[in-house]
């Protein structure tokens, strides 16, 4: 009888004090192997937690989930900070996440002690270390030409540390915080490690965010305007760009606006200024201004400029590039978008034409509405004297194919069709498409072609693993190494931390 | 040249626009887009991985599509919509709070999003505000999927006003510092609420439940402040009469 008005009241608890969306119940069963077993007999032995009765869960019987949360509860009545290390931290958030239903039933106040073990984090400094590496196995085919261009040194395979990542967080107050990655990529002893994000994130007053140190601009990824797969970040045309200096973003409700000054930028890596300029670091100075208005959920539209200044240099190398851009949301799983940019170059660049143009347009579908694919189909029409990357060169993950694209001294419009489809078939398992078409529009250049299908399968959130073909016609060009037909097996893995 | 340009915009435009008009028209359930235009979701993408980030504001609108869609695919009865309804409204607190369900499907590096309240805010207007209440599992460091629900006020403290009075947009943002693979970016989402009214949910068997709990709520306030009030009245009395009967001891020593 005792018993049965001990479940009673257990059930009266659970139906009036537990919060309605809670999902698991309590009274499942824990399995005799789970790890909470564990983890609060190693935080008692360690003397961390104390008011855990020695032997609870011996027995033959597995323990409720109530049962085992009311130990919990009771052994973290007393955390004894000074014993305890960043992984028993990381234990006790493990159970208290575990068990939160329960503990909320129980009356126990999750959120105080989750402050205490935020506090003694804090005192632990507040570092959070992230890391990530891709790891790339290559094995290309024989090329037409017999030169492989996939992978360096024209080796037909390769292995290789696609990147290798780590990075450091620091809170520094409520607002303001620290940012610092390291990276080194390509073969060997990977000697090279380099800070390619070094910054500082705050809040100033009248709601402006203010960042300044080593960062990073991507405008046309901000406003979607291009589409990778692969976790491959680059595409587009109006080039991401790394540089040092100030970055202000201020929001008025429909209207944004981003003031960028800086230093030091990467913009123009591929083609360094008349050769007088390290590719990866232009001596200048760099001014950029986006404004963008969401005038409504389903459209918006925005312009923006920027001007590239070297000083190390003689000669009239300014850059100027600015953009307009817009996009409509016909539904909330098709969008359309287009860009339009033009540049004003200075006379010393030797452009076919000191104001080159190119414009794109896009249809965006997500998979919510074809149900098995999204499709992402995409067009662009660049000058060929346009100063940047070509659309061919930047949006495959494997290989860019703009390895025969015509300089900016050419005549003419290269002109991009792009075409993706992926499909995500669950948690684990995704797969891709992707087809591009170029037409040079030059002499002596002729269309190239590349595809690409591909698998992914999410092991773990931490471990994912890529298999891709890609296969890539140069056609017949005047340049002897990238002509002809090319293709490459791609093994990938990704790791995060 | 300005022909040929001119010839492929037209070219292009005929193809978009064919494609467009052939994927608006696969049918969706008539519940999709309601619940899409309301859960907003953004996808960031960098080398080392994918994060993508998803918001619900409960309009009336979302609520009510939401409940549909339950009770058509599990076969409800009125009755059991109505309790479904009921529950729902209640803990979603929406006649105090504002609800925003957050969820993070996060294949990239670890996030640490501790304390949660501190890495989200909610613009209405000029004005931010930090959450009243939120799922304390947002605190913990997690790669994967992780979901919660953070709560605003509706009611400005200070003035007891109601924040989206006269107002057309409601944007949450989310710290830039959240993720590497936001690469500085801060996540933002908006609604437009000019026609919300979440009044007309509580309407019908739900809706006088739900107010004859807040008139039960008040009520049990109200008594409560009554007795406060009398205990109060009854020390004063007290001390009246613990004054007077010394002045009138005084009064008769003189």
């Amino acid at each position: 009888m005792k018993k049965f008005m001990a479940v009673l009241a257990m059930v009266a608890v659970v139906a009036f004090a537990a919060p309605a969306l809670a999902a698991t119940n309590p009274f499942m069963d824990v399995p005799q192997g789970h790890w909470a077993y564990d983890a609060v007999g190693l935080l008692a032995s360690r003397g961390i937690v104390s008011g855990y009765p020695d032997g609870a869960f011996k027995g033959a019987q597995p323990a409720t989930r109530y049962e085992v949360a009311s130990v919990v509860a009771r052994a973290l009545v007393d955390i004894d900070a000074s014993k305890a290390s960043k992984q028993d931290l990381e234990l006790l958030k493990k159970l208290v996440m575990e068990f939160k239903d329960e503990l909320d039933a129980l009356g126990v106040k999750v959120d105080k002690i989750d402050k205490r073990v935020a506090v003694i984090e804090n005192r632990l400094g507040g570092w959070k270390i992230n890391g990530n590496m891709w790891f790339d196995a290559k094995f290309a085919s024989d090329a037409d030409n017999s030169v492989n261009t996939y992978n360096s040194n024209n080796a037909k395979n390769e292995f290789t540390m696609a990147y290798a990542r780590i990075m450091f967080t620091k809170y520094i107050d409520d607002n303001t915080y620290f940012f610092w990655r390291f990276r080194a990529d390509g073969q060997g002893d990977l000697s090279n490690w380099w800070s390619d994000r070094f910054f500082v994130n705050t809040k100033l007053p009248y709601d402006i965010n203010f960042r300044f140190g080593r960062q990073y601009s991507d405008w046309e990824g901000d406003a979607g305007l291009y589409h990778s797969v692969m976790g491959d970040n680059e595409g587009g045309l109006w080039k991401d760009f790394k540089y040092d200096g100030f970055n202000f973003q201020k929001s008025w409700g429909k209207v944004d606006a981003e003031l960028l000054i800086g230093r030091n930028d990467n913009f123009n890596d591929k083609s360094s200024i008349g050769g007088a300029v390290a590719a990866d670091n232009n001596y200048g100075m760099t001014y950029g201004l986006k404004l963008q208005g969401n005038f409504t959920e389903k459209f918006y539209a925005g312009l923006m400029g920027i001007y590239f200044d070297p000083d190390n240099v003689d000669g009239e190398y300014k850059l100027q590039q600015y953009g307009a851009y817009a996009s409509f949301a016909f539904t909330p799983a098709v969008a359309l978008r287009g860009y339009y940019y033009w540049q004003d170059l200075g006379k010393d660049w030797n452009a076919f034409d000191d104001s080159p143009k190119a414009w794109s347009a896009m249809l965006d579908i997500k998979q919510d509405l074809l149900k098995f694919t999204s499709l992402y189909v995409q067009y662009v029409a660049q000058d060929n004297a346009f100063v940047g990357p070509r659309a061919a060169g930047v949006y495959p993950a494997v290989y860019g194919s703009a390895q025969n694209a015509p300089g900016i001294t050419n005549d003419g419009t290269n002109k991009t069709w792009l075409i993706t489809a992926e499909q995500r078939w669950n948690d684990k398992w995704s797969s891709f498409l992707q087809y591009m078409t170029t037409d040079w529009d030059v002499t002596g250049h002729d269309d190239t072609k590349q595809y690409m299908v591909g698998i992914g399968y999410q092991y773990t959130p931490a471990i994912k693993f890529w298999l891709a073909y890609n296969a890539i016609d140069f056609g017949e060009a005047t340049n002897n190494k990238y002509n002809g037909k090319e293709s490459v097996v791609l093994f990938r893995t990704v790791v995060n931390f | 040249m300005k022909d040929i340009w001119l010839k492929r915009w037209v070219t292009l435009s005929l193809i978009l626009l064919t494609l467009t008009v052939f994927v608006s028209a696969i049918e969706a359930s008539p519940f999709d887009n309601i619940l899409k235009r309301w859960r907003k979701t953004n996808v960031y993408n960098d080398m080392d991985g994918n994060l993508t980030i998803s918001l619900t504001y409960y309009s009336s609108e979302y609520i009510e599509a939401f409940i549909q869609s339950e009770a058509e695919k599990n076969l409800w009865t009125k009755d059991e919509t109505e309790t479904f309804k009921y529950n729902y409204l209640q803990s979603l607190q929406l006649n105090e709070m504002i609800p925003i369900n957050v969820e993070f499907e996060n294949n990239g590096p670890t996030i640490y999003p501790g304390p949660f309240d501190k890495m989200i805010e909610m613009k209405v207007g000029n004005k931010s505000y930090h959450p009243a209440d939120y799922d304390k599992r947002l605190n913990f460091k997690f790669q994967g999927k992780k979901e919660g629900l953070v709560y605003f006020r509706r009611f400005d403290e200070k003035t007891g006003k109601d924040l989206l009075d006269g107002k057309d947009r409601v944007t949450v943002e989310l710290s830039s510092g959240l993720s590497s693979l936001l690469n500085g970016r801060s996540p933002r989402f908006f609604w437009d609420i000019k026609n919300d009214d979440p009044a007309r949910l509580y309407t019908g068997a739900t809706g006088a439940r739900l107010e004859t709990d807040r008139l039960l709520k008040r009520l049990e306030k109200l008594r409560k402040d009554k007795a406060e009030e009398e205990a109060r009245l009854a020390a004063i009395n007290n001390e009246i009469a613990t004054i007077q009967a010394r002045l009138d001891e005084l009064a008769k020593g003189q």
